[in-house]
């Protein structure tokens, strides 16, 4: 079928607002706020800046298409947080043969922009540590907090009970304190 | 980062102590971080991981959003089309697996029909036989042969075009 038919057959720019769950506008709003949090938690739950990247446009993609998505701000950011937690649940278990690991610059961030001298060294720490952890619990951690996010967003965003939440997170705050701990030693 | 002890107490004032690290008021709550293994240890991960997420956040370079609504946009279209195509596809592939079976049908039945006659013998007397009959038949389809052409020929031009018209919007 030819690019024309396409056009013919599929949704023209107008179109796209039947398509997708919000108009441009309300969208280009939505992704500025949210966009960059996405990419870090996507980048430090795959550990892979570039799948990080693809994961984030597929993030956004099913997001737009969803149907039924909650009106409020805070539900649909957690909304979109778990839509990224599938996927990148999906990825790990069709692994890249491409995928790189977070390069130096994430690692050890500008010299003009570390506040003390352990900064670089306390974040190549911290991503060793993270790889080392359970997808589950790097999530968790990241969630509650690098986000801040309640245990209530935490569990819906993880699809997991609310109730079960603090266990867990103490469990995974166990182990990277074990973990930062070692790579002090 | 110093090595950390653990505490499987559960403090009520984590959440002071989540707050305090947001907010940077840890020395506000120092007395506390210095009595309680479960708050220190909470304040310690959250303050790394606090700092690496805005650190990751200053330096994520993520593309603008007219983009990302522009490849979702082209990504839709194709998969509405795909969409579309999917029944057209379907129904040329039943076609042609009707066409499979009636070639396969009629060379079945047509040798059947040659193997009735065991010899050339037999079957020059049948023919003979029969002379009226395919003499008959074969004046008949002369007869018809142009008009048969002639509607043979139209729907290989119509069909083709039908399918356009009906696919096409404007």
């Amino acid at each position: 079928m030819t690019f024309s038919n396409v056009d013919r057959l599929g949704v023209g720019a107008a179109e796209a607002d039947d398509v997708f769950q919000m108009d441009e506008d309300a969208f280009r709003l939505f992704y500025d706020r949210t966009a960059r949090p996405v990419w870090a938690y996507l980048a430090r739950l795959t550990g892979d800046p570039r799948q990080a990247d693809d994961l984030l446009q597929e993030t956004y993609y099913r997001f737009l298409r969803a149907r039924g998505t909650p009106s409020d701000e805070a539900h649909r950011r957690n909304y979109l947080f778990r839509i990224a937690t599938n996927l990148v649940h999906d990825a790990r278990r069709r692994p890249r043969v491409d995928a790189v690991p977070m390069p130096e610059h994430l690692d050890h961030p500008d010299p003009q922009h570390v506040d003390h001298a352990g900064g670089a060294a306390t974040r190549v720490d911290l991503s060793r540590a993270m790889a080392r952890l359970k997808p589950r619990e790097r999530a968790l951690l990241w969630l509650a907090y690098a986000q801040g996010s309640s245990h209530k967003e935490i569990a819906e965003t993880l699809g997991l009970k609310t109730a079960s939440i603090k266990l867990l997170l103490f469990r995974a705050r166990r182990r990277l304190a074990a973990l930062l701990g070692d790579g002090a030693a | 980062m110093g090595a950390l002890t653990f505490n499987q107490s559960d403090c009520p004032r984590e959440s002071d102590v989540l707050e305090a690290v947001a907010f940077g008021r840890l020395p506000q709550i120092r007395e506390h971080l210095d009595i309680c293994a479960s708050c220190a240890e909470v304040a310690a991960i959250a303050g790394v991981l606090r700092q690496d997420h805005t650190a990751t956040i200053r330096e994520a370079h993520v593309p603008s959003a007219g983009t990302v609504w522009w490849r979702a946009t082209i990504r839709a279209r194709a998969e509405a089309a795909r969409t579309v195509s999917q029944p057209i596809t379907m129904l040329q592939g039943i076609a042609g697996a009707c066409a499979v079976g009636l070639t396969a049908a009629f060379a079945g039945g047509t040798w059947r029909w040659i193997q009735t006659f065991t010899s050339a013998g037999d079957f020059i007397v049948r023919l003979d036989a029969r002379r009226d009959d395919i003499a008959a038949a074969s004046t008949l389809l002369l007869q018809y042969a142009v008009p048969l052409t002639l509607g043979l020929a139209a729907c290989l031009v119509v069909a083709p075009l039908a399918l356009y018209l009906a696919l096409a919007d404007d």
